[in-house]
């Protein structure tokens, strides 16, 4: 047989085989193809192999290229039909073209602000600890902020310009000025009397606010002592609560400083609550949030509201770490809010939400939590 | 304060090493910031919390020390040698504002020569970062730093009529101030005058005028005590923050004045000869033996107290400045009952180890028993007056290492409230529904405010002193503050900028606190429709029972027409609109944006948080589709109303599918509400035939009452 001759063979063999396998529309005419062309005894593919021992030696082995182009041309041919017809798998229909490395598509979830997820993980640990969180208001009158907490008027965490009292709500002209600023603190100091000092409204509920002349001075509350105030004003021993939210101070913003910031502050007060069982409770807590043996450090220190006021360090990878203030809530706060520390005792403690948060995520600059960037926000 | 450790050892022996002595006053309260090595000698920087004025000077630290390690405390008896000529005759005082000044203590020394200060002094100066100017000014700020107590040094000569008046300034009165700068000074600050003019800024800075200088020869020197409010107010305004009035605002020892004044008078006499006239005028309504008058000109009644100061060298521990001071300022005794120490703190400290710490503090003890001991404190310390003051030293100086961490505290239920369960549940939905979590400033500048306020026609709060950035309105909404953070994105290229923050807003009521009203506010680049699914599922999943409806609302904000007015049975629960472009100009956005703010205390207390089973019908649904025609003007909760009356009792649900107009087949004014009815009974599969009835029945009903046509 001549070259040509094979060739032309093999030309026709595979028109017909292709265009038998895609006639084929179930597995018995598939199958009968199959025999057809690729049975092994006497299939058509078989016979016209036989036919090229007939070319001749030179020619040998471009027919022998040739047929094997044309034996895998078929069985490819068979194989996308199988496919299609599902003879693989029983109903089944292949696509052996899917790429399952293509991304899903895009299904957005939310992100909770890292504020918040610290501020969850501290009410869990805090609830663990039996303590109920209470929430109170942001804008504050001077009873709450500052009288009843043991902060007298002169006292300079009262300041004008230590706060951010509301304009609107200070008796007088709220300018601004310097020597009007000079002049309010100075009567303010002139006029404060024994009248003034806490214990003097010993067990009522709003004395500040209802025994002033002209509107009371309001401002938004520099710390989240005011909500232990109002809840020990309106309910008698044992309180255990944490209250957390927004406090506010005139820092100028920059990497560790924002005008509003995140307080946690506990208070447990009871009969027979000392510093030990404070120290203890901050152990607790200590564990809890690092999951590992920590211990606590009392450093002296002093904070109107509580004495003896001491800073706390918790041991973390063998360092200190700086956890915040606590200390035994002073006697004049107990009296204040009516309760007698004859009877009472009680502690309290507060942290800064946004440092605990800043080290649990590794943030260096605290302007990031409130710029809202939601490549940041996506983050946590 | 700045501490050397050379000078240090003048007072108390130091016998351990740097790093121990600042580890154990750290642990007493003296918080350790750092010590560096100064040429031969160590500087430490120890931070004095606000109620321990005693510890800005070297002998108050001295003090701890000596309690801490039980080492002796050795202070100067401060004892110059006078002449026999009577201050009273050099130089005169009147104290016009003792309100502002209650003491003022001078003393006169003439015939000194200004020079250099000896090199013991200049160095232990430089050690904590005090300039050295001369001889004379160098000891009023080493005397400063020695016991806390600023001092000032006028040239006498260029005193006119060798008076000091302290006074109140009368309005814009000039003053040339010792670092050569003019101040203009307001009304109602505490001067030191001289016949004529001010002088100096009683305890803040001294004037350019009467500084000492290289030709002065006669002095006085002033020991004075100012009003701690007063300092504070005029050293903010005038921006002259010093060590003078840093002290002064926390208070001085008063029973140091005289000491301070002697002390640095002794030094003068010692450094740059001179001689001290008899005596010192001391006035003020605190001087001790002074009627309560100050304004007596010239009085000297202090009288001379240069002498009988006890022993030469007043080695006694615990002893103060004061020692031997002709007047106590009656300090009123206190008890300290044994038992408070294991009832605050929680463990036992003896009673003699508690009485020991008192006494070395410098407490004088009174009397003691088995049950209390009741000491009188000293007169620099003016924290002490109650007996949980002195529980506290006893504790700092025994140690808080003593306090165990390990002590069983009582189990005790707590709960978390329901509105803190439905806040959570917000922020989880939330989330879930593809909105990040926002934090923004509670304060607002003024056209934001004004930009968006549903709640209430009342005038923003406004703080004293913006917060940021010229923010100063307390805001009624959160939206504002959202839709800035969306253009930010915008302005990041961050291609979805889906926001909510669940904050308080601040709506102003008359005569009582504001409202604090607890609120979600959203922003979207979705549409209308999907933002307001958002909030459907909310209340699907926490209010599935509330009636949900909406009506018209108007807020210049929003797009006149795609906004609304949200209500759940009947109570406004917030606000939903797509912004007007004038709106989405005003905050700088490119992309259409759509806001919501809600009330969650009304979902709060629409919320079903414990949900109840409702039994299910075990057949299957059948549903049936309808195209109806209506005009225009007719609204889906009117369509969806009449086919819920019509459609029986096994009308399961009503679903909108879409709206669609082909007014050249229906129309003009016309549109298609596509919607599917789902039926179902409670006890069997319904039939074909009974679908198609409820159907029809619906059809009709909708033709009837709203003209609706059905498509075929």
């Amino acid at each position: 047989m001549s070259l040509p001759a094979f060739l032309a063979a093999l030309d026709e063999l595979a028109l017909a085989a292709s265009t038998a396998f895609a006639a084929a529309d179930d597995a018995a005419s598939l199958e009968s193809a199959r025999v057809e062309f690729l049975g092994a005894k006497s299939g058509r593919l078989k016979a016209v192999q036989q036919g090229m021992s007939a070319v001749g030696g030179a020619d040998r082995p471009a027919a022998g290229k040739r047929f094997n182009e044309v034996k895998q041309q078929i069985q490819a041919a068979f194989q996308e039909a199988q496919d299609r017809a599902g003879s693989g798998r029983a109903g089944v229909v292949r696509d052996r073209d899917f790429d399952p490395t293509v991304p899903g598509r895009p299904f957005r979830l939310g992100r909770l602000h890292p504020i918040t997820q610290t501020i969850e993980e501290l009410k869990d640990i805090m609830g663990r600890l039996g303590f109920t969180v209470a929430l109170g208001p942001e804008i504050e009158d001077e009873w709450h902020n500052f009288e009843a907490l043991n902060i007298p008027a002169d006292h300079p965490a009262r300041d004008p310009l230590e706060n951010f009292y509301l304009a609107s709500a200070l008796a007088g002209s709220p300018s601004a000025s310097l020597s009007a600023s000079l002049s309010a603190s100075l009567s303010a100091s002139l006029s404060a009397s024994p009248a003034a000092s806490p214990s003097a409204s010993l067990g009522s509920g709003e004395p500040a606010t209802g025994s002033r002349t002209g509107p009371a001075p309001l401002l938004l509350r520099s710390q989240t002592s005011t909500v232990q105030v109002r809840v020990m004003e309106s309910r008698e021993p044992p309180v255990r609560i944490i209250s957390l939210g927004r406090v506010y101070r005139p820092d100028t913003a920059d990497a560790t400083h924002y005008p509003m910031f995140h307080q946690m502050e506990g208070l447990l007060v009871d009969r027979r609550v000392t510093m030990a069982d404070l120290k203890s409770v901050l152990r607790l807590f200590a564990a809890s949030y690092l999951g590992s043996d920590v211990h606590i450090r009392f450093r002296p220190s002093f904070f109107p509201f509580t004495e003896p006021s001491v800073e706390v360090d918790m041991s973390w990878k063998d360092r200190w770490i700086e956890f915040g203030g606590a200390g035994m809530v002073d006697p004049n706060v107990l009296r204040s809010v009516g309760y007698d520390p004859e009877v009472y005792t009680g502690f309290a403690f507060g942290l800064g939400v946004e440092r605990l948060c800043m080290r649990r995520h590794g943030i260096t600059d605290i302007r990031e939590l409130y710029k809202n960037d939601v490549r940041f926000l996506e983050q946590f | 304060m700045l501490v050397s450790w050379n000078w240090l050892n003048d007072y108390v022996a130091l016998d351990m090493t740097p790093a121990e002595l600042s580890h154990r006053l750290m642990m007493a309260g003296l918080n350790h910031e750092s010590t560096t090595a100064v040429a031969g000698d160590f500087c430490v920087d120890l931070e004095i919390t606000s109620n321990r004025p005693d510890c800005l000077g070297h002998i108050g630290i001295a003090r701890e020390v000596s309690v801490l390690w039980k080492r002796g405390l050795c202070i100067p008896a401060a004892t110059p040698a006078a002449s026999a000529v009577p201050v009273a005759g050099l130089a005169a005082v009147a104290i016009e504002a003792p309100t502002l000044c209650p003491r003022y203590v001078a003393r006169v020394i003439r015939g000194c020569r200004i020079g250099a200060s000896p090199e013991w002094l200049a160095s232990r100066l430089r050690t904590v970062g005090v300039a050295v100017i001369n001889n004379v000014v160098d000891i009023t700020n080493y005397v400063l730093l020695e016991c806390g107590q600023p001092l000032h040094a006028f040239d006498l000569a260029r005193l006119r009529q060798r008076r000091i008046v302290v006074r109140e300034t009368r309005a814009n009165e000039p003053f040339l101030a010792i670092d050569h700068k003019t101040y203009v000074l307001p009304a109602g600050m505490c001067v030191i005058a001289d016949a004529e003019r001010p002088v100096a800024v009683g305890g803040v800075m001294g004037g350019a005028d009467t500084e000492v200088t290289p030709s002065t020869t006669e002095l006085l020197i002033e020991a004075a005590d100012f009003l701690p409010r007063s300092i504070r107010a005029t050293a903010r305004s005038l921006n002259l923050h010093s060590p003078s009035s840093y002290r002064f605002e926390r208070g001085v020892d008063p029973e140091a004045i005289d000491w301070a004044s002697r002390r640095c008078c002794e030094l003068i006499l010692e450094l740059a000869g001179g001689e001290l006239a008899a005596g010192s005028i001391d006035v003020g309504p605190a001087a001790p033996g002074q009627p309560t008058s100050g304004s007596a000109t010239g009085g000297a009644t202090g009288g001379a107290t240069g002498g009988g100061t006890g022993s030469g060298t007043g080695t006694a521990t615990g002893s103060g400045p004061s020692t031997g001071m002709a007047t106590a300022a009656g300090r009123a005794p206190v008890t300290l009952r044994w038992s408070q120490l294991a009832r605050i703190l929680g463990i036992e400290i003896p009673a003699d180890e508690a009485a020991r710490i008192l006494t070395a503090l410098g407490n004088r003890e009174t009397a003691r028993d088995a049950h209390c001991v009741t000491v009188i404190p000293p007169s620099w310390r003016r924290d002490l007056s109650r007996e949980i003051d002195l529980v506290e030293e006893v504790a700092r100086i025994h140690g808080y290492e003593a306090i165990p961490e390990d002590v069983q505290v009582p189990m005790a239920p707590s709960h978390r409230t329901d509105e803190d369960r439905v806040l959570r549940r917000v922020r989880e939905l939330l989330a879930a529904a593809g909105f990040d979590e926002a934090m923004t400033v509670s304060v607002v500048r003024e056209e934001l405010s004004k930009a968006f306020s549903p709640w209430t026609l009342a005038e923003p709060l406004v703080s004293g002193t913006p917060i940021l950035r010229g923010a100063d309105r307390l805001r009624r909404s959160l939206v504002p503050s959202l839709l800035e953070a969306r253009r930010i994105n915008e302005s990041l290229a961050n291609p979805i900028a889906e926001l909510f923050e669940t904050a308080a807003i601040y709506l102003p009521r008359e005569g009582v606190l504001p409202e604090e009203k607890w609120a979600l506010g959203m922003v979207s680049g979705r549409d209308f429709p999907a933002v307001k699914g958002v909030i459907e599922a909310l209340l699907h999943a926490l209010c599935p029972t509330a009636a949900f409806t909406v009506a018209g609302t108007d807020q210049p904000l929003f797009h006149p027409d795609r906004a609304c007015q949200l209500l759940l049975n009947g109570q406004t629960l917030g606000y939903l609109g797509e912004l007007s472009a004038p709106g989405l100009r005003q905050f700088e956005l490119r992309a259409a944006t759509v806001a919501a703010e809600l009330d969650l205390r009304v979902i709060a207390r629409a919320a079903e948080l414990v949900r109840k089973f409702t039994p299910l019908s075990p057949f299957p649904a059948i549903t049936r589709d309808l195209n109806l025609v209506v005009d225009e003007a007719i609204r889906w909760n009117s369509l969806s109303t009449a086919v819920q009356a019509a459609g029986g009792a096994w009308l399961e649900a009503v679903e909108y599918r879409e709206t669609y107009r082909d007014p050249a087949k229906d129309g003009p004014r016309k549109k298609r509400l596509l919607l599917s009815l789902v039926l179902r009974s409670p006890d069997r599969t319904l039939t074909s035939e009974e679908a198609d009835a409820v159907r029809d029945a619906v059809v009709a009903a909708c033709h009837s009452q709203l003209g609706a046509t059905l498509l075929a």
